[in-house]
């Protein structure tokens, strides 16, 4: 879920900008990580280094590992398990950033730096996912400051998270979520979650968008808006809140009520008391997850 | 697997839920009849005129959910084979369903080879 966060904090600190994240993000499934972009990242090499056998690599035909090996910045070893290391998938979107000239190694090298401390994660390493650090990027990243903290909310958008990276596509940027007054919708789904009080969620997005996640979703293409398109959103938003329904009933043993979901379409979405909006970026388009109680 | 004259009710509010559990059965072998309904109050008539062999139930449903129709059926039809697929699987909706007579209980979204062990079980000798 690393890759996910980081392209907000990119964003949020205007390093990168919404397009170029749409083409990395569009490309990431067909590139392949680099040796150099490893080096850094496993903290073997310097930005600098890197550049410098890079520069070697296009006067002389050969490959990086070689000259890295000779110049005394690696071993031998070290590039052999480098190989065999399991990369987070965030590294990879630097590394696109890097190809298209969006930063330098030397700002990779910073960023990867920055923000391990601005999430507090120096004590962690980012090589495999871990429950209490996804935890301390939500509450970091996507907290809303006008809204209380607490463990379901969270949990919540751990579960939309996850489910997105399991069930349609993980190249996605979540954005910062806003409270907003009100959510104009052309087209969209929602599903009803009573408890104690009632939450109003909301999927919206353009039909466009709508297909290419229904197709990934459904795993079969669509090319035209139709009932399958729109059973599709309507499911996913079920899944989700379903799965939320059981962790809830699970760890907190709290019983939730779901409404069965329906479309939604021409209507301004306003707050019960708060109206949260929380935009996905994936390349195909925007979907918004929005959410009334 | 010869599926010839089997007769399946597939019972959920979603068009694209019913016709990804129709393929994964049709997947499983030739010549099954499906019947369809897309809230609980459809399946229970559907049932009656009917009498599936089999029935995959959603929960979450409009004007009557899947609980509900199971609990009806059931009370038709006390060998009635229902299997709950759903997305919303707590301990007490499971135990309920149970309870109630479900045979089995999938949680969404299944893969194909989930399906196709229940009629392996099921109408594997048919």
């Amino acid at each position: 879920m690393y890759t996910q966060f980081l392209g907000n904090y990119l964003l949020q600190r205007g390093i990168i900008n919404q397009q170029q994240l749409f083409d990395a993000l569009g490309r990431i499934s067909q590139s392949k990580l680099k040796l150099g972009t490893l080096a850094i990242n496993e903290g073997l090499m310097t930005a600098r280094e890197v550049d410098e056998c890079l520069f070697v690599q296009t006067r002389e035909d050969r490959r990086f590992g070689e000259i890295a090996i000779e110049r005394g910045y690696l071993t031998k070893e070290q590039v052999e398990d480098m190989m065999h290391t399991q990369t987070p998938d965030f590294v990879l979107l630097c590394q696109i950033f890097v190809e298209d000239g969006v930063f330098s190694y030397e700002d990779f090298e910073r960023i990867i730096f920055d923000y391990k401390n601005e999430a507090e994660l120096s004590d962690f390493s980012l090589d495999t996912e871990n429950q209490a650090v996804i935890k301390k990027l939500i509450e970091k990243f996507f907290w809303v400051s006008e809204t209380q903290k607490d463990d379901r909310n969270s949990m919540y958008i751990e579960l939309l998270f996850n489910s997105l990276i399991r069930f349609v596509d993980e190249n996605f940027t979540p954005l910062t979520p806003m409270v907003i007054d009100e959510f104009p919708v052309t087209f969209g789904v929602t599903q009803r979650l009573i408890s104690k009080g009632t939450y109003d969620t909301h999927i919206e997005c353009d039909r466009e968008t709508a297909m290419a996640f229904a197709s990934k979703y459904a795993k079969e293409e669509f090319s035209e808006f139709n009932e399958y398109v729109v059973a599709a959103m309507e499911d996913f938003l079920n899944l989700l809140n379903g799965l939320y329904v059981v962790n809830v009933s699970n760890q907190f043993s709290v019983d939730i009520e779901l409404e069965p979901p329906a479309v939604i379409t021409d209507v301004t979405l306003k707050p019960q008391n708060k109206l949260i909006d929380l935009p996905i970026v994936y390349s195909f388009g925007t979907i918004h997850i929005i959410i009334s109680y | 697997m010869d599926l010839t004259n089997i007769k399946v009710l597939v019972c959920d509010d979603s068009v694209l839920a019913r016709k990804q559990l129709i393929d994964a059965v049709s997947e499983c072998g030739d010549g099954a009849i499906f019947v369809e309904a897309k809230n609980g109050a459809e399946a229970v008539e559907l049932y009656k005129e009917n009498k599936p062999d089999i029935v995959f139930m959603d929960i979450v449903m409009p004007e009557k959910d899947g609980t509900e129709a199971l609990e009806e059926i059931k009370s038709i039809d006390s060998d009635a084979l229902i299997i709950v697929v759903s997305s919303v699987g707590t301990q007490s909706q499971l135990k309920k369903a149970i309870q109630l007579g479900a045979k089995d209980f999938i949680q969404k979204p299944f893969e194909k080879s989930q399906i196709k062990e229940i009629f392996e079980l099921r109408f594997g000798g048919n």
